[in-house]
C-alpha cells in the first residue's frame, strides 16, 4: 500500500481533550478515517464519524425488486422479501422460476416446434449462473407465483424458528407487566453513554420493545429494579423446550455425530457448506451443499444519520428506493481540503537510482519504494480546496511522545527519535474551486506566479536550491485551479523501526458567510485584516502514514546483493 | 511453422460478417453467427464449427494442435472469450471474457462461466452439463433440467441475429461462392 492520510473525529477523546491519540496505537486507526466517509455538522462546526452518529432507519426494501416494505410487514416477513426474489444458495446469484421442459424428444435439438409460453408445472428456481435448481433439493411449485410465502412457511416450521415462537409466547406476560415499568429505567441508559442524544436513546428504548423474545439486560438499571423483577421471576412458570437440546441434530440443522459421520466420508471439499453459503440463512443448517436451500432476500434499509449533539440531520437519502439520491448531505469532503499524499519517486536522491532495481520487485509499483533507516525522503502534499472561496492554509506537525515502553530491547535512540518531520511553515493558499468552464483559459488554471500570491520564501521553504544545489523539497511545489502541492521532508533515524507515521494539525482561513461571536472557540479568526471580510479558521487532525521503515542492517545486506 | 494456407469454407445459410479475423483452414456451418470483431485461427491445423452456434464480439478461438479442432452445434461464444479446446461438442456456453485452453475438451452442456479461467497443465474433459463458475472457478454438475428452453432459446437467439446482423453489417462468403 502506498502513502495514505487520515482524518480525525474527536468523538473517542475524552471532552476536554481534542488531540488524537498517537499514531503508533494500534487504537489510534478506530480514531482516523478516510474523508469521505465523514460528515460535518454545520451547527457544531465539527466533523463526525460514522461511529458518533446516530442513525435512525427510514426505510426497508428489497435490492431486488426495489420493493418499499412497509415496516409494519418487515418483521412478519423475517426482513427479507416476501415477492419472488432469491438468492442461489450456492452462488448468491438471483434466481429465476423456471417451468418444467416439455417431454425431451431425444438430443434437444427438435427447437423447430415452439413451446408454450406459459410453460408447464411444476415450476422451479433455477440460477442462471451455476445453474443449481431447487428441484435438487425437492422444492418445487405448482404455480409460479407467491413462492416467497411458499419457502417462508417452509422457513418458519424449522425447529429453531418454532421455539423461538415459544419463548416468545412464554416470556409474553412477562413482557407486558415489565414494559409498564420499564419506561422509568431507560433514561439511564442513554445518560450513560455520554454521546447519545434524546433520539439515540429512543432509538434504543424501540429496539428493546422490537424484541419481546429477549429480556431487557440492563446492567445499570438491575441493582435498582431488582426488587420488582425478581417479584415477577417469581411468578414466571418454567420454561419447557419443545424439543430437546440433544435432538436438533436429528432435526437436520447440524451438530455432534451426525456432523463427525458425514465429515468423515467426505470425498471434495466441496461436499461441504462454504461458511458464505450458510452465513446469511436465518437458522443453522446442515454442514452438506446438498442440503443448501434458496434463500428469500434479506431487505436492505435506507438511513438517515443525525449529529450525536446537535439532532441535526447530516445526511438523508430520497425515500424511493429506485433513488440514489440525497435530501440532505452534509459530508466533509465539502468542507474540509482534501489531502492526498504521495513519495515522489525516487529518482532525484543522489544514489536512489542504482539502489531502487534492487528493491523494488518485478511487479514494479514506484509508490512501493521502501523508506530505509537512516535516510531523508521528500513527500509530496496535494491539497485540494472543495469551497467557493480561497483558503489559506497551514500545516503542523503533532509532536509525539515517542514509541516508549513497547519495545523496550530497542536501543535507546531508536525510541527517541524515529524520524523528523519538515513541513512549510509558513501558510499557504488554496485557490475556490470553480467548475471547469469557469476558466477562462488554460492560464487561469495552471500558471499563477509566485508573486501575485504574495508568498515569502520562509526558511526552508526556500525558492529554488538549498546550499548542497538540490531542488527544494519543503514548500510549495505546484498551484493548479483549486489545488496546491506543497512538499514535506522526512529524515529517518539510524536505528528507526515501524512505519513513518505521524499526526498532522492542519488549519485553514475562509471567509466566513455567516459571522459568527468571537467567544466561540472554532470561530477565532486567525488573521484579522482591516479589508478583509469575516475570517474564520478550521481546525482537524489528520494522520499520514509514509510507509514501513526498513530496518539498517536489512538494508545493508540487500544493497550488498 | 509451415505457412498457414488459408481456406474459408462457409455454409450459404451462415451469417459471418465482413469485419472477422480469420486465418487458417476454416469450415463454418449452417446457421452459424459470427459477429464482426471476432476471431478464429486455425493456427496449426484445421477448425470445423458446425451449426447454430453463435460467436461474438472479441470472441477468440485457435486451434494450435495438428488434428482438426471441432466444434458442435448450437454453442455460445459469448463476447471476450478465448477457447483453444481441441473439441467442443453442443450447447455449450462460453462466457464472457472466459478462458478456455487447448488442455480442455468440451462436450455437452457445459457452462463455462464469465471471466473463469479453465487451464489445468493436464489434458481433461469436461463431462457433460459441467459448469464452472465464480471467481475461484468452481464446478458443479448442472441437473439439465430446463435444457429443452435454453436450446430453445439458443435457436430463436441466432435466428434472431440472422435476421439482423446483415441489416447493419457486410457478410463474407465462403472461398467457393
Ligand atoms: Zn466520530
Ligand atoms: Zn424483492
Ligand atoms: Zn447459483
Ligand atoms: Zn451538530
Amino acid at each position: 500500500m502506498g502513502p495514505s492520510i487520515q482524518y480525525y473525529c474527536p468523538c473517542l477523546s475524552g471532552f476536554p481533550v481534542q488531540t488524537p491519540p498517537p499514531p503508533h496505537v494500534a487504537s489510534s486507526s478506530a480514531s482516523f478515517h478516510p474523508l469521505h466517509s465523514l460528515f460535518f455538522c454545520e451547527e457544531c462546526d465539527a466533523v463526525r464519524c460514522n461511529r458518533c452518529v446516530s442513525i435512525e432507519v427510514s426505510g426497508y426494501y428489497c435490492p431486488n425488486c426495489l420493493f418499499e416494505v412497509p415496516s409494519a410487514s418487515v418483521r412478519a416477513e423475517k426482513n427479507r422479501c416476501a415477492r419472488n426474489c432469491f438468492s442461489c444458495p450456492i452462488c448468491r446469484t438471483t434466481l429465476s422460476v423456471v417451468a418444467s421442459d416439455p417431454p425431451d424428444e431425444g438430443d434437444g435439438r427438435s427447437s423447430s416446434v415452439p413451446l408454450s409460453t406459459v410453460g408447464e408445472p411444476p415450476f422451479f428456481l433455477y440460477c442462471n449462473h451455476c445453474r443449481w435448481d431447487s428441484a435438487e433439493v425437492g422444492i418445487t411449485f405448482e404455480k409460479p407465483t407467491g413462492l416467497a410465502a411458499q419457502l417462508q412457511k417452509f422457513e418458519d416450521s424449522a425447529a429453531e424458528s418454532l421455539e423461538f415462537e415459544r419463548l416468545k409466547e412464554h416470556f409474553e406476560p412477562f413482557l407486558r407487566t415489565s414494559s409498564l415499568s420499564s419506561s422509568s429505567h431507560l433514561p439511564s441508559v442513554a445518560s450513560h453513554h455520554m454521546h447519545t442524544s434524546s433520539i439515540t436513546a429512543a432509538a434504543s428504548a424501540a429496539l428493546a420493545r422490537d424484541i419481546p423474545g429477549v429480556g431487557k439486560y440492563n446492567p445499570h438499571t438491575r441493582s435498582r429494579a431488582g426488587r420488582d423483577r425478581t417479584v415477577n421471576r417469581d411468578e414466571m412458570p418454567e420454561y419447557k423446550s419443545r424439543v430437546e437440546v440433544g435432538l436438533f441434530s436429528q432435526l437436520g440443522s447440524g451438530g455432534d455425530e451426525g456432523d463427525v459421520e458425514f465429515l468423515t466420508h467426505i470425498e471434495t471439499a466441496g461436499e461441504v457448506a462454504k461458511l458464505e453459503q450458510r452465513w446469511g440463512n436465518s437458522w443453522t443448517t446442515s454442514l452438506k451443499t446438498s442440503d443448501l436451500r434458496p434463500l428469500r432476500i434479506p431487505l436492505h434499509s435506507k438511513v438517515s444519520k443525525r449529529c450525536p449533539t446537535c439532532r441535526h440531520i447530516l445526511i438523508k437519502p430520497e425515500q424511493k428506493a429506485q433513488s440514489v439520491r440525497y435530501k440532505i448531505k452534509l459530508v466533509a469532503a465539502n468542507y474540509l481540503p482534501a489531502m492526498t499524499v504521495a513519495l515522489p519517486s525516487p529518482q532525484s536522491g543522489p544514489d536512489a537510482s542504482r539502489r531502487v532495481p534492487a528493491k523494488v520487485p518485478a511487479a514494479g509499483d514506484e509508490k512501493n519504494f521502501t523508506l530505509m533507516a537512516g535516510k531523508s525522503y521528500p513527500f509530496h502534499l496535494a491539497l485540494t480546496n472543495p469551497l467557493y472561496d480561497p483558503i489559506q492554509v497551514r500545516l503542523s506537525v503533532q509532536r509525539m511522545h515517542v514509541t516508549a515502553s513497547t519495545d523496550s530491547t530497542a536501543p535507546e535512540k531508536a525510541r527517541r527519535t524515529p524520524f523528523a518531520v519538515s513541513l512549510p511553515t509558513s501558510s499557504f493558499p488554496v485557490a475556490a474551486f470553480a467548475e471547469a468552464w469557469e476558466y477562462d483559459d488554460d492560464e487561469d488554471m495552471f500558471g499563477v506566479e509566485d508573486d501575485e500570491l504574495g508568498l515569502e520564501p520562509i526558511g526552508r521553504g526556500s525558492k529554488d536550491r538549498d546550499g548542497r544545489g538540490k531542488v527544494k523539497t519543503v514548500g510549495v511545489l505546484e498551484r493548479r485551479a483549486n489545488v496546491t502541492v506543497v512538499g514535506g521532508e522526512v529524515v529517518i533515524g539510524k536505528e528507526a523501526r515501524g512505519h513513518v507515521k505521524f499526526n498532522m494539525l492542519v488549519s485553514y482561513t475562509y471567509r466566513s458567510d455567516d459571522p459568527l461571536p468571537s467567544e466561540d472557540g472554532a470561530g477565532t479568526p486567525s488573521r484579522v485584516n482591516a479589508k478583509a471580510p469575516e475570517v474564520k479558521t478550521f481546525t482537524f487532525y489528520t494522520v499520514i502514514d509514509l510507509g514501513p521503515i526498513t530496518p539498517r542492517e536489512e538494508s545493508k545486506v540487500e544493497a550488498d546483493v | 511453422m509451415a505457412p498457414i494456407r488459408d481456406k474459408f469454407t462457409i455454409h450459404s445459410k451462415a451469417v459471418v460478417c465482413q469485419d472477422v479475423e480469420l486465418k487458417g483452414d476454416i469450415t463454418i456451418g449452417p446457421n452459424t453467427v459470427v459477429h464482426p470483431k471476432a476471431t478464429i485461427f486455425a493456427i496449426a491445423g484445421p477448425i470445423v464449427i458446425g451449426a447454430g452456434c453463435i460467436i461474438e464480439e472479441a470472441a477468440i478461438i485457435v486451434n494450435r494442435r495438428k488434428e482438426v479442432m471441432r466444434i458442435g452445434d448450437s454453442n455460445l461464444f459469448e463476447i471476450g472469450c478465448r477457447v483453444e479446446s481441441p473439441s467442443i461438442g453442443n450447447f455449450n456456453t462460453i462466457s464472457t471474457r472466459a478462458r478456455v485452453h487447448h488442455t480442455v475438451r468440451i462436450s455437452n452442456y457445459c457452462v463455462i462461466g464469465a471471466a473463469c479461467l479453465v487451464v489445468p497443465t493436464e489434458d481433461e474433459s469436461l463431462e457433460d452439463y459441467t459448469t464452472i463458475y465464480g471467481p475461484a472457478a468452481d464446478r458443479r454438475v448442472w441437473s439439465g433440467r430446463g435444457r429443452v428452453q435454453e436450446a430453445d432459446l439458443r435457436h430463436k437467439h441466432a435466428e434472431y441475429l440472422r435476421e439482423m446482423l446483415p441489416k447493419f453489417n457486410r457478410l463474407r462468403r465462403g472461398d467457393g461462392a
